[in-house]
């Protein structure tokens, strides 16, 4: 296999998702109720009582990129039960019996749920825009803010599916989903500074791959500092290329 | 001779589960073959296998001369599968489902236009192709389902119960379908059925399947000629004396005759050749005959013979499984 087929099979992917997004807006709207609360109610409020050190960027600005981070790698790590549905229906006997190699599907499928969570920034950063939220005004940043939050949930999405090709059940599936979430961002730097938690949290954080992805959108889309941009870079490219590969790798358990 | 699909030894594990039992078989380039059998006779299982999609436990199997183990690749290019469950995507149209398959599969976009056009045409499917698949009814999702198959122009379609769940007329029009690609193209079928009606009528081949295990594989006629010979069944009006019986007996192809009071049934090797000199014979003894009949073999007959089992599966496990998943799909 050379390398533009696998390009075709991801891009085929890829395709069939905007498709599916077009036919049925939904899901990307009822995703959005959640982090436009965030950024409505528990931004203004929070932020009101001027308690947490954001330096002097207004609260709701502050955690603008962790909302955002969240809710893109929510619609990633649900993305396994597209997997779980493919799997009761024969599609995925399908994929595998074709000629598609399963590190193709599945670095595919998880671009394939990045998109979807590219629709659904698209849909957020205006909002806070018109919230009030300070966005750092420079199309390049706001354009690699964008690139970021699709490698970074299509990483999420193979975690995902990887995870789908363990547990196989929708019911198993949607309970692990809820466990991952809620630490990942508590976990984070998404509504406080890092060096504000108590130490063993902190050192959650520094392992937890979302500390990353806000750090980063952070600099991007608010602060303009993005000095520790190629860190969170390389450390969210790695975190792809090893979950895409386990995931692979793991793929044919999924249909046995 | 070359063979589309040769399988030695293959047997098949699930954990200590003997799904398939050294299976042996040999299929002919461009023949339509079915594999019969009840639920869990390990017909998916074989499919499954010859379509790369897992190794067989002990065995080698080898379609269009290529190792399904170790020539996946190579082999996953030249053919198509239908699995048993629905395998179309259903939040988009019928159209769109035959576009992006046929990008996974590498069309250029000319002949990506052409085979898509194609293949909904035979599927009689141009009209309903710009619809959301979850609009389509059973027979429609399969008939999109087969237009995917075709499209990419296989060497061997490989079809898990195809016709599973649909009404008898549907049935009837996918089969006309898939005859005529065969015919036409010399596509090979490879396909599982526990439809009797199916295999007798449709393929060049049967494998009687039963319990992992390959019992017999021959034409149809064939299994209907080995089962046992005619039967002609003959009411008298009275009962039919020992001497006409054994009159019976003698004449030539008539293997075997008993009496039950007035009726007669006589085992022949052929009623059409027999059934002459049998009416002879009786008329001469003096017997009034008030009715009399033919029996040919069936189909049946041959799977109770060789199975041990009757075949008309009762639609359990797999397919109530089938059932759920199509309604779900028709609620969206
Ligand atoms: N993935 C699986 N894991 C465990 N057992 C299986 C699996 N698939 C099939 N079986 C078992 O193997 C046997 C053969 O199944 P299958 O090949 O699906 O039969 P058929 O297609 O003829 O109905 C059955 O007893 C079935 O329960
Ligand atoms: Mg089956």
């Amino acid at each position: 296999m050379k390398l533009n087929e696998y390009l075709r099979v991801i891009l085929s992917m890829i395709e069939l998702e905007i498709r599916r997004i077009m036919h049925d807006r939904t899901e990307l709207y009822l995703r959005a109720v959640q982090p436009l609360l965030w950024l409505l109610v528990f931004g203004p409020i929070v932020g009101s009582f001027h308690s947490i050190p954001t330096g002097n960027i207004p609260y709701t600005d502050y955690i603008m990129p962790g909302v955002l981070a969240q809710s893109t790698t929510t619609v990633a790590i649900f993305f396994g039960l597209v997997i779980i549905w493919e799997r009761e229906s024969g599609i995925l006997k399908k994929l595998v019996a074709s000629p598609s190699p399963d590190f193709a599907i599945v670095a595919g499928r998880s671009m394939a749920a990045g998109t979807r969570a590219l629709f659904q920034a698209v849909f957020i950063i205006p909002f806070a825009v018109l919230m009030g939220v300070k966005i750092f005004p420079n199309p390049l940043y706001l354009i690699s803010a964008l690139i970021l939050v699709f490698f970074a949930s299509s990483g999420f999405a193979s975690l995902s599916i990887l995870i789908a090709s363990i547990l196989k059940t929708r019911e198993r599936f949607m309970g692990l989903g809820q466990v991952i979430i809620l630490p990942m961002f508590f976990g984070s730097n998404a509504l406080y500074p890092v060096n504000s938690m108590p130490p063993l949290l902190q050192l959650f954080a520094s392992v937890n791959p979302m500390t990353y992805i806000v750090d980063a959108l952070r600099g991007l889309l608010i602060t303009g500092n993005i000095s520790q941009l190629p860190l969170d870079i390389v450390i969210i490219l790695i975190f792809d290329a090893v979950l895409i590969s386990i995931a692979s790798l793991n793929f044919k358990r999924i249909i046995e | 001779m070359d063979f589309a699909i040769s399988v030695h030894n293959v047997s098949k594990k699930y954990g200590t589960l003997l799904a398939l039992d050294k299976v042996n078989l040999k299929v002919e380039e461009g023949k339509l073959f079915a594999l019969l059998g009840p639920n869990g006779a390990g017909k998916t299982t074989l499919l499954r296998i010859l379509t790369t999609q897992f190794e067989p436990t002990s065995g080698e199997a080898f379609v269009l001369g290529r190792n399904v183990v170790t020539q996946g690749e190579e082999l996953r290019e030249l053919i198509s599968y239908v699995p048993q469950e629905m395998s179309v995507w259903t939040d988009i149209s019928g159209y769109e489902n035959l576009l992006i398959y046929s990008k996974i599969y590498g069309l250029s976009a000319e002949e990506r236009k052409n085979a898509i056009r194609d293949s909904l045409q035979l599927m009689d499917l141009t009209e309903a192709a710009n619809r959301l698949v979850s609009t389509f009814s059973g027979g429609m999702i399969r008939k999109l389902e087969l237009a995917c198959a075709v499209m990419i122009k296989p060497k061997i379609l490989f079809l898990d119960e195809p016709t599973i769940g649909l009404d008898p007329a549907t049935r009837k029009t996918i089969w006309e379908k898939l005859k005529a690609l065969n015919r036409e193209s010399g596509t090979n079928v490879f396909f599982s059925t526990h439809y009797m009606d199916e295999a007798e009528l449709y393929a060049d081949e049967i494998g009687i399947i039963n319990r992992g295990k390959l019992i017999k594989v021959a034409s149809p006629d064939e299994l209907k000629r080995s089962v046992s010979s005619d039967l002609v069944t003959v009411e008298s009006s009275s009962e039919v004396s020992r001497s006409a019986a054994s009159h019976l007996r003698k004449l030539r192809d008539v293997s075997c005759v008993e009496s039950k009071g007035n009726t007669l049934e006589i085992s022949t090797r052929s009623s059409e050749e027999s059934l002459g000199a049998i009416v002879k014979s009786l008329l001469s003894d003096k017997v009034v005959i008030k009715r009399i009949a033919t029996h040919k073999p069936s189909i049946d007959d041959a799977f109770l013979r060789y199975a041990g089992t009757k075949g008309s599966a009762q639609d359990t496990g797999r397919l109530s499984e089938l059932k759920r998943i199509r309604e779900r799909i028709r609620r969206g």
